[in-house]
């Protein structure tokens, strides 16, 4: 069962994509497009393209060197999309807060530029699985690019727990789906990256198709599910009643 | 193969963090009852004097440079005990204020929303301000940057005790003691 192209295999690879597609007419149809469009672009060509790899690693008279050409464009086109979803994540939860939306953006920059350089870094000392750049490529691309996605969406999550933001559902589903995909793969392309058993890498290949499958059904939650509606109330509980005195004392500071 | 498991230890640690922050965002409830409590009083007079340039100033005159290195580290540690009393206590007001968010009075969302940028833009001061504290430190005859912090906290008390007003007038919230 745990063996390329079995029924699990197929199910794996082409299922999320296929949800992915459905996610995004849903969210088409909900008007998403004006809020989200870099996620709904994120669905579309995310989904198409894994779903035209497959259909290349499937065909017969497709050529193995066809296929990694095919898988270099697709991860190519992924990623950038990707980063610009990530991006709009950004967006959704510091533009709220006029007061650290700059500084937000001038630390993402810098940690995107840093893991960007360590990225490199470990792609130059990662000695390849394979002698052909065509084959051994994609693996150290992919190693290089789930580390930066690792490290923004960590960094946007920690900047928002330093602060105490609330992030809307949506970024945070968003955010979770990515990083737990991005996560696996990267702890399985760092592993994979050395000479390791046909086996062994068939099933670190199940595993990156499990994550993303959960990915996908995470955003579908997180999209579509809608949140518990906080109860509305005017007044609220606050300790200790000394808001005279203390405003007096205030107000007077203030003018000093 | 060292290379490897830096990485595969990077990707379990961020794992495991994207998981706990989902999860505390998940289950984070209303903080109405169980935050207000964490507030704790700052004594404004006394960091404000702790702040003066002018007391500063005083002691650099009446002091031997190495006394007055002594002593302004002390104050240097003081004033960063209060910053960061400060940068808590903001950190609680914006969980506070983003809960009031949700109320019906669009007064008190309003108020909600100002509380909530104020105590953000406080914690983001005083990160800044506990970094040149400790860097002054070091070199304690240099300049600290705490001014702003007094006055931010000026304008988050001021938000703080509007949000409270309109919440609920005999209840109000207090984060200076006098």
């Amino acid at each position: 069962m745990l063996q390329a192209h079995s029924l699990l295999w197929h199910y794996l690879w082409v299922g999320p994509n296929i949800y992915l597609l459905v996610l995004a007419a849903l969210l088409w149809r909900r008007g998403i497009k004006k809020t989200h469009p870099a996620l709904l672009l994120f669905c579309v060509v995310a989904s198409v393209s894994q779903l035209v790899l497959y259909a290349a690693d499937i065909l017969p008279w497709v050529s193995n060197e066809a296929f990694w050409h095919v898988l270099w464009t697709e991860f190519s086109i992924e990623s950038i999309i990707k980063f610009i979803l990530i991006g709009e994540v950004f967006v959704h939860i510091f533009s709220p807060y006029s007061s650290i939306a700059s500084l937000g953006k001038t630390f993402i920059r810098v940690i995107g530029v840093l893991f960007a350089m360590g990225g490199a870094v470990a792609a130059a000392i990662t000695p390849g699985p394979n002698q052909h750049f065509l084959v051994s490529g994609p693996h150290l691309l992919e190693q290089t690019i789930y580390l930066i996605e690792c490290g923004l969406i960590f960094s946007i999550l920690g900047f928002a727990a330093y602060f105490r933001l609330n992030s809307d559902r949506m970024s945070l589903g968003i955010c979770l789906g990515l990083g737990i995909s991005a996560c696996v793969h990267l702890g399985t392309w760092a592993f994979s990256a050395h000479n390791i058993p046909k086996e062994t890498s068939v099933l670190l290949d199940f595993l990156n198709m499990t994550a993303y499958n959960i990915a996908v059904l995470i955003w579908f939650y997180y999209c579509l599910v809608p949140s518990k509606v906080p109860v509305r109330s005017a007044a609220v509980a606050l300790p200790e009643n000394g808001l005279e005195v203390w405003n007096r004392e205030l107000e007077r500071l203030i003018h000093q | 193969m060292t290379l490897a498991i830096v990485l595969i230890v990077v990707a379990a640690v961020a794992l495991i963090f994207i998981l706990r922050f989902a999860y505390s965002q998940a289950m984070r409830v209303s903080p109405r009852a169980g935050l207000a409590p964490q507030i704790q009083p700052i004594d404004v007079e006394a960091f404000r004097n702790l702040i003066d340039p002018a007391e500063r100033e005083y002691l650099r005159r009446r002091l031997c440079a190495s006394e007055f290195r002594v002593v302004q580290r002390k104050r240097l540690q003081a004033m960063a005990s209060y910053v960061h009393i400060a940068s808590q206590n903001a950190s609680v007001l914006a969980s506070i204020g983003q809960a009031a968010l949700h109320a019906s009075d669009p007064q008190t969302v309003e108020a909600a929303r100002q509380l909530t940028d104020n105590a953000v833009l406080l914690r983001r001061n005083a990160t800044v301000a506990l970094v040149r504290i400790y860097l002054a430190m070091v070199w304690p005859d240099a300049n600290t940057a705490a001014a702003p912090i007094l006055a931010g906290y000026m304008q988050l008390n001021v938000s703080a005790m509007l949000l409270g007003r309109l919440q609920n007038p005999v209840a109000p919230l207090r984060i200076s003691g006098t």
